[in-house]
């Protein structure tokens, strides 16, 4: 869901970046085209103020003044360099041109006038404009660097183009993350404020429940009522106290307080504390650990102990009392690889073969089994679930190094 | 003498019931539901303890507890709905005794209580009975059928080791850190020696043990039954 928001994101920037290097890039070249003509930029196409300056076989006559603007002047050099026709030429432009002053005027300009010129039959037409009006240029490049233009052209423009996305790709992941960081607080603090409000009446429930359990004038019928409201309320605080670290993991606001850890003492521990705290009364719990001593783990033990936990929870709640829970730990490769196992005891219920253990179930119990798979992959390792009989769960952790 | 409890707690049903269970258990209770009442129940009323809420009306809990330990150097245990790592950390990082989330067990909030009010004003048992045999702590002594035999050092700390575990399931490598300071490896079949000998002399058949009990693949547990 990240991803596509990311991706979609990423996408808008890189048609907005191309439409814009594309826009750019034809206008440039529309503008370069409209205003040039042969490469400088003339009002009037020389060819036209050639061909309507005529020699009637007396004096030459421009037939369409029109042709040449108001601040415009023409003039026509015959081939010895003297001047033979001119129109409103001004007074400081020379009568007589050498070869060398064609050379420099064709090239740059005419007394500060910017000239144009035009080769004929009988000599040289130079068109003058206004001192100061165009900017006149001279290019001369290799032919094989032109020939290789469109190409860099081509890398100069996708170079541009790759660095405009990395900056948006920049841009818009970090304004994911903001966005991101946002919805997750706000989802944060929905969760905390509504497991924080169930906590108080749920400690009443259960507080009166358990009194009611032990009052001495209840009828056995009663008293079993009052045993299924505190253990269904145990139930729904081990729902909130899931959903609450599973949203924290989810976030990434679970920080982790890694430490060593012994895998055969937290094992015998964790089993423990859970057959002292009278959850598994009735069930018989073995613990497999090899001879050799275990690779040790890097982990939140907080966190662990609540896989775990889950894990045994699980067992009891799918298995009839009698039933034994096997939980052991071996090294394998690089991991380690600590298991649950809840089978059937010889003469117990079978469990219920539908009732299968899936990591992301929708019931409570997928809520545990979720987080058992959240709390491995924050370890760096993950999280087997085998259903069937009897059921099994791996948890893979990488071994500290 | 029954202990006086203050329960500090903005509602009032949890307040009641909690006060109902103390009141079962044997002890005095006062109630608060602001700061600034459990500041005047607690010049008025001078509790034994104090289960202080951390989300009052009126201010912070961990802020209560600062202003409570300057007046009163006393046992303090929050009793919250926060159960984030920060809030715990905080709460315990103040010199609290104890940090109990909501909801709870009235069996779980007892026993802590109890425990932390043990240790604060230092019940201490001279004596402990385990069937026919009495173990008198202060000699560091087991008396059973008139025969009064001397516990070794690591025998002693292992028998209160496991006696102070309430009948709980003690881990072999907790009781190996309890009597080596160290891991488990390498003491093993020592440990195995001393609950042997252990046994010699608490179990009136050694071979098939009442009180000091083998949980497979975990620990002992000394049982409780029958005990004083």
């Amino acid at each position: 869901m990240r991803l596509r928001g990311l991706w979609k994101g990423a996408m808008l920037v890189a048609a907005s970046a191309l439409l814009i290097a594309v826009v750019t890039l034809v206008g440039l070249i529309g503008f370069v085209y409209y205003n040039s003509n042969g490469g400088q930029d003339w009002n009037t196409p020389m060819e036209q103020l050639s061909n309507a300056l005529v020699w009637d076989g007396a004096a030459y006559v421009f037939a369409d003044d029109a042709l040449l603007e108001e601040d415009r002047w023409a003039m026509l050099l015959d081939q010895e360099g003297q001047v033979v026709w001119s129109l409103r030429k001004p007074e400081d432009v020379p009568e007589r041109y050498t070869l060398t002053d064609v050379a420099a005027f064709t090239r740059w300009y005419l007394g500060g006038y910017p000239v144009q010129s035009w080769v004929r039959e009988d000599g040289l037409l130079v068109v003058g404009s206004p001192r100061g009006s165009i900017w006149k240029h001279d290019i001369a490049m290799d032919t094989q660097v032109l020939l290789q233009t469109p190409a860099w052209f081509l890398a100069l423009f996708l170079l541009a183009l790759g660095g405009v996305l990395s900056l948006a790709w920049l841009a818009v992941g970090r304004w994911f993350r903001q966005a991101q960081q946002v919805r997750d607080a706000a989802r944060s603090n929905w969760i905390n404020g509504v497991s924080h409000d169930i906590r108080t009446p749920l400690s009443v429930v259960m507080g009166y429940a358990a009194q009611m359990e032990e009052a001495p004038d209840l009828t056995p019928e009663h008293r079993r009522q009052a045993s299924a409201i505190r253990t269904q309320s145990q139930v729904i605080r081990d729902l909130v106290n899931d959903l609450n670290l599973t949203m924290r993991l989810d976030c990434e606001m679970q920080a982790l307080r890694k430490e060593i850890i012994q895998p055969s003492a937290f094992l015998r521990q964790t089993a423990a504390d859970f057959l002292n705290g009278g959850m598994g009364s009735g069930f018989d719990v073995e613990m497999e650990l090899p001879e050799t001593p275990l690779p040790e783990v890097k982990a939140d033990p907080f966190l662990l102990r609540r896989a775990v936990n889950n894990l045994l929870s699980n067992c009891v709640r799918h298995n009839a009392a009698g039933c034994s829970i096997r939980l052991g730990a071996r090294a394998e490769g690089k991991e380690l690889l600590l298991w649950v196992e809840g089978g059937s005891a010889e003469g117990a219920l079978r469990p219920d073969a539908s009732q299968t253990l899936e990591p992301d179930g929708g019931a409570a119990h997928g809520t545990g089994l979720r987080l058992v798979a959240q709390i491995a992959a924050a370890h760096g390792g993950k999280a087997e679930f085998h259903s069937g009989t009897p059921y099994r769960c791996e948890l893979r952790l990488p071994v500290k190094q | 003498m029954a202990y006086r409890i203050l329960i500090v707690d903005d509602e009032p049903a949890l307040q009641h019931m909690v006060g109902e269970i103390l009141t079962r258990a044997g002890y005095e209770t006062d109630g608060a539901l602001s700061c600034a009442q459990a500041l005047e129940r607690f010049h008025a009323a001078v509790p034994d303890a104090v289960l202080l809420d951390v989300m009052l009306p009126d201010g912070e809990g961990f802020s209560l507890f600062g202003r409570l330990r300057e007046i009163r150097d006393i046992p303090v245990l929050f009793l919250s709905a926060r159960d984030e790592d920060e809030a715990r950390l905080r709460g315990l990082g103040l010199g609290a005794d104890d940090y109990i989330t909501k909801p709870f067990l009235p069996q779980e909030l007892l026993l802590r209580l109890r425990a932390v009010l043990r240790r604060v004003y230092r019940e201490e048992t001279h004596s402990a009975r385990l069937g026919e045999t009495e173990i008198d702590w202060g000699k560091g002594t087991v008396r059973r059928g008139g025969q009064e035999s001397a516990l070794t050092a690591k025998e002693f700390a292992l028998l209160r080791k496991l006696w102070e575990a309430r009948g709980n399931i003690v881990t072999i490598d907790a009781l190996c850190s309890a009597l080596w300071d160290g891991p488990l490896v390498g003491y093993e079949n020592t440990l195995m020696v001393h609950i042997r000998r252990l046994r010699e002399k608490v179990e009136a058949d050694p071979s098939h043990p009442r009180f000091l009990l083998t949980v497979r693949g975990l620990g002992y547990r000394l049982q409780r039954e029958g005990t004083t």
